[in-house]
């Protein structure tokens, strides 16, 4: 019997509690790993904005001042996009690509591997740049030269920036790879494109999007490095480079990367609301293809954080128009949510909260993003609060509420337990009230004047009182992710659900909770829609009617 | 009904604050030129578009939320299976395309106003450089008079501004005179104002450029023309007024207003200042930008001359 088993025995060594995560190929499990690492990462960074909100509670303070504070929010920033919120959908991809398209793993498992391994690495150089000869890089996190060139930013900080951006890119790209030809291969039969599910529409966006931007910011990298290292003159404007063309190369990075943050969560929420609201998504092509319209126009409009370099009437106008128009497909999407709500039967459960939330906060964010696409009025609101405010809406309200309805709605698939539905709400209504106090005063203090990466101020009166209130919503924040952190610590005990706890629509939910390693130990119903499970749920009832 | 009340309180408590104050953040400071004024314009149309298209979704959702709650009905009860409807998504596509268009259209309908300097009076326009400094703003008249961070300016007179940064990139921005326009090493950006009133009108710089880039505060002084003829008179370079407001405008920033040194930088009172002065203050030092690598030999002179009579040895 022991012959007819097709794989080799692992080594001894492999086995082990801990050799067996280091060594693992098993598309879940490095998943697991990211989502994990992810979350670390993003306590810590959130720790930066807790330093950086106590900073600016009040005016004249010199606790945290000058180049320390600029390291906090270069770091914050790079972190949280670079660290969190890429790596975490990165991880939310591993783990469900391949299960909900009925596959038993990745396409290639040890790319996957070096994928998380580069990850963790960038993330540590990052983060391990504050020990650095200078400090940890203080040049923001677009890294604008002349700033972060070495005349005007001496020590080693820009450059381990630049390095971990690098392992970081590289990491990301393997894994891009990885899931488009996943996608485009291992559907299980009867999957076709128009039966995916919208997440899965999602990564394969978010998928192809990082292969066409990543090897340009890497190139723009590593020109900053030669500058700083070889002594080139790419960005340098006394020898003849130019400062602008960093601008431009790290926008049409930089702004995709936007849709690259929020598209996933978008998909999380397409897959939530329908299943908490029992019907099937509204407008199914709408959604899928306005992913693909977002990605598209998202990769004309880079230039709409230059406004102010002064590019002349007819590109201006190009790029405001333009960012106009993402507005379009964007509004499909929520429309559509909507309508899937009408007429539904809503459970409030966790991830449904957090999926709606989503959608009342980044209705917020899009419609700021209207404000500031007028290029004129940008004038005035360009590198304010309001631009700190406007983004958080997007990828606080938006990526991160989408990101913990897929923390709730997935962790029993995962894990084999629900997260406590008790602690989940307080964790959804802390985070909402604390992020709403903490973001919407700061849209009043840029229309006040207040820029951004300011270390302090001088202002009383309404400064004060609006960045008290939003030091206030931070820390409840906090409050929030320390329930979230409590509720993960006591799901170890509670009890284990079936493979389906919310009745879902797609193939995830026919795998065991958690899976085995290779996936399905039954084989998988033929696909003829978009919601097999419950056409597989449908064929049993009608089998034990008779 | 939670959800309700929580967006109903924060609704409150949003539009509370700012009520208490002027416009407590809800507009763009009050604008004092054209271009400023044709801006906020622009942005109370934007925001009314926009508020409109809030209430509606924010509106809907609620609305969706409690009517169709689960309440009574079992989990697994489905609603009706409704897939999609094209007429209803060609016009939910349609809709906010017209309302952009809106928006655009106003837009370039505004647009003269904004990037185009109003006829000159008969006095002409005055032209003034902008230079962006770590961590100050030079400016420079054409009669060859120099301020430092604070600009005075006749009112009611066309100002074109040159704004320039021989280090890294700054920002220029006075709120109240319009939008705000980089100032990047290596090139040279335009703007313009008309102050319409008298009054100081206080701005920042707006792009990151270092560790003092909080301190770099700048105003405009828009005054009559009497006030305006004694400014020049007081600010050529080799004045001691010029002086003055170098050493607050630049070295105090970092060195204290008496020199007493910051965690930034070390104490400078009590000191000689002569040659090695003046080549720290052309050259930099190992964490001092080179803040005067372009000041003329009269206003560096100027500067030492005060350094010494303010806070140099007894």
């Amino acid at each position: 019997v022991a012959a007819s088993q097709h794989t080799a025995p692992a080594l001894d060594w492999k086995q082990g509690r801990v050799t067996s995560w280091l060594t693992t190929t098993d598309h879940k499990r490095i998943g697991i790993l990211y989502i994990v690492t992810s979350l670390v990462f993003f306590v810590i960074a959130g720790l930066l904005a807790l330093l950086i909100r106590l900073q600016l509670a009040a005016p004249d303070q010199d606790f945290i001042a000058g180049d320390k504070f600029n390291e906090l929010f270069t770091v914050h920033g790079t972190a949280m996009v670079f660290l969190v919120v890429v790596p975490i959908l990165a991880g939310f991809g591993n783990y469900l690509v391949p299960l909900m398209i009925g596959a038993r793993d990745m396409a290639f498992p040890k790319l996957n591997a070096l994928s998380y391994w580069l990850f963790l690495a960038g993330g540590i150089v990052l983060y391990a740049s504050f020990f650095a000869n200078g400090g940890a890089s203080s040049a923001g996190w677009t890294g604008y030269p002349p700033l972060s060139g070495s005349e005007f930013s001496p020590g080693n900080g820009v450059d381990l920036w630049i390095l971990s951006l690098h392992l970081l890119s590289l990491s990301s790209l393997a894994g891009a790879i990885n899931f488009v030809v996943t996608i485009f291969n291992m559907r299980t039969r009867g999957m076709t494109f128009m039966r995916m599910p919208l997440f899965i529409w999602a990564i394969f966006t978010y998928a192809v999007l990082l292969i066409l931007i990543l090897p340009v910011l890497s190139g723009g990298l590593t020109l900053l490095l030669l500058d700083r290292q070889l002594g080139t003159h790419f960005f340098v404007p006394d020898e003849g480079g130019s400062a602008l063309l960093w601008q431009h190369v790290f926008w049409f990075f930089g702004h995709p990367e936007v849709y690259v943050m929020i598209l996933p969560a978008f998909g999380i929420v397409s897959e939530v609301i329908p299943v908490f609201a029992r019907k099937p998504i509204f407008g199914y092509a709408a959604i899928a293809f306005s992913t693909l319209g977002i990605a598209f126009a998202g990769m004309l409009v880079w230039a709409h954080h230059m406004f102010t370099v002064g590019m002349g009437t007819g590109l201006n106008s190009f790029f405001m128009i333009a960012s106009f128009l993402v507005a379009v497909p964007t509004g499909i999407k929520i429309l559509n949510w909507l309508a899937t709500l009408w007429r539904g039967n809503i459970s409030f459960d966790t991830p449904m909260l957090f999926a709606l939330g989503l959608i009342a906060l980044f209705v917020i964010g899009g419609l700021t993003g209207i404000v500031i696409a007028a290029y004129p009025v940008d004038w005035q609101l360009h590198d304010t609060y309001f631009i700190v405010a406007h983004f958080h809406y997007t990828l606080f309200g938006g990526a991160m509420f989408g990101i913990f309805a897929g923390l709730y709605y997935w962790w029993p698939k995962m894990f084999g337990r629900r997260l406590d539905e008790r602690l989940g709400k307080w964790h959804f209504w802390l985070m909402f009230a604390g992020f709403n106090l903490a973001f919407m005063p700061q849209h009043f203090l840029g229309l006040l004047g207040m820029p951004r990466r300011v270390s302090t101020y001088t202002e009383g009166g309404q400064w004060e009182i609006y960045n008290r209130l939003s030091t206030v919503g931070a820390f409840l924040m906090g409050v929030a992710i320390l329930v979230f952190a409590v509720n993960v610590v006591r799901s170890r005990n509670a009890p284990r659900v079936g493979n389906d706890p919310w009745h879902g629509d797609t193939l995830e939910w026919f795998a065991t909770s958690p899976p085995p390693p290779d996936n399905w130990t039954q084989p998988l119903p033929y696909v003829s829609s978009a919601r097999p499970l419950r056409d597989y749920r449908t064929r049993l009832e009608e089998t034990r009617r008779g | 009904v939670r959800l309700t009340a929580l967006v109903v309180a924060l609704a409150a408590l949003v539009f509370a604050a700012p009520a208490l104050g002027d416009n407590g953040g809800l507009t763009p400071v009050e604008p004092a030129s054209e271009n400023a004024q044709a801006i906020h314009d622009a942005y109370i149309l934007i925001l009314f578009v926009t508020g409109f298209v809030f209430v509606v979704v924010e509106t809907t959702l609620v609305v969706f939320l409690v009517r169709y709650r689960r309440g009574n009905r079992v989990r697994e009860a489905e609603g009706p299976q409704l897939r999609g409807h094209t007429r209803i998504e060609v016009a939910w596509t349609v809709v906010p395309v017209l309302l952009l268009a809106i928006i655009v259209a106003f837009v370039f309908v505004k647009l003269p106003e904004i990037e185009d300097a109003p006829a000159a009076g008969p006095a002409g326009s005055l032209e003034i450089q902008v230079e962006g400094h770590q961590y100050y703003w030079l400016y420079r008249y054409p009669g060859g008079e120099i301020a430092i961070d604070d600009l005075v300016v006749p009112v009611n007179r066309v100002v074109d501004l040159e704004i320039v940064a021989p280090d890294v990139i700054h920002s220029w921005w006075i709120p109240a005179l319009g939008g705000k326009i980089d100032a990047i090493p290596g090139r040279t950006n335009r703007t313009w104002f008309k102050a319409e009133r008298a009054g100081t009108f206080t701005g920042r710089c707006a792009e990151l450029c270092g560790a003092q880039h909080a301190a770099m505060t700048a105003s405009v002084q828009a005054v009559d023309d009497a006030a305006f003829a004694r400014f020049l008179a007081a600010h050529a370079p080799s004045s001691q007024t010029v002086g003055q407001e170098t050493f607050e405008g630049v070295c105090a920033k970092c060195h204290g207003l008496e020199g007493q040194g910051t965690d930034e930088a070390p104490a400078i009172a009590g000191r000689e200042f002569d040659r090695t002065t003046v080549q720290l203050i052309k050259n930099g030092g190992t964490r001092m930008p080179a803040v005067g690598e372009d000041w003329s030999n009269e206003h560096i002179a100027a500067t030492i001359r005060y350094l010494n009579e303010s806070i140099g040895a007894p």
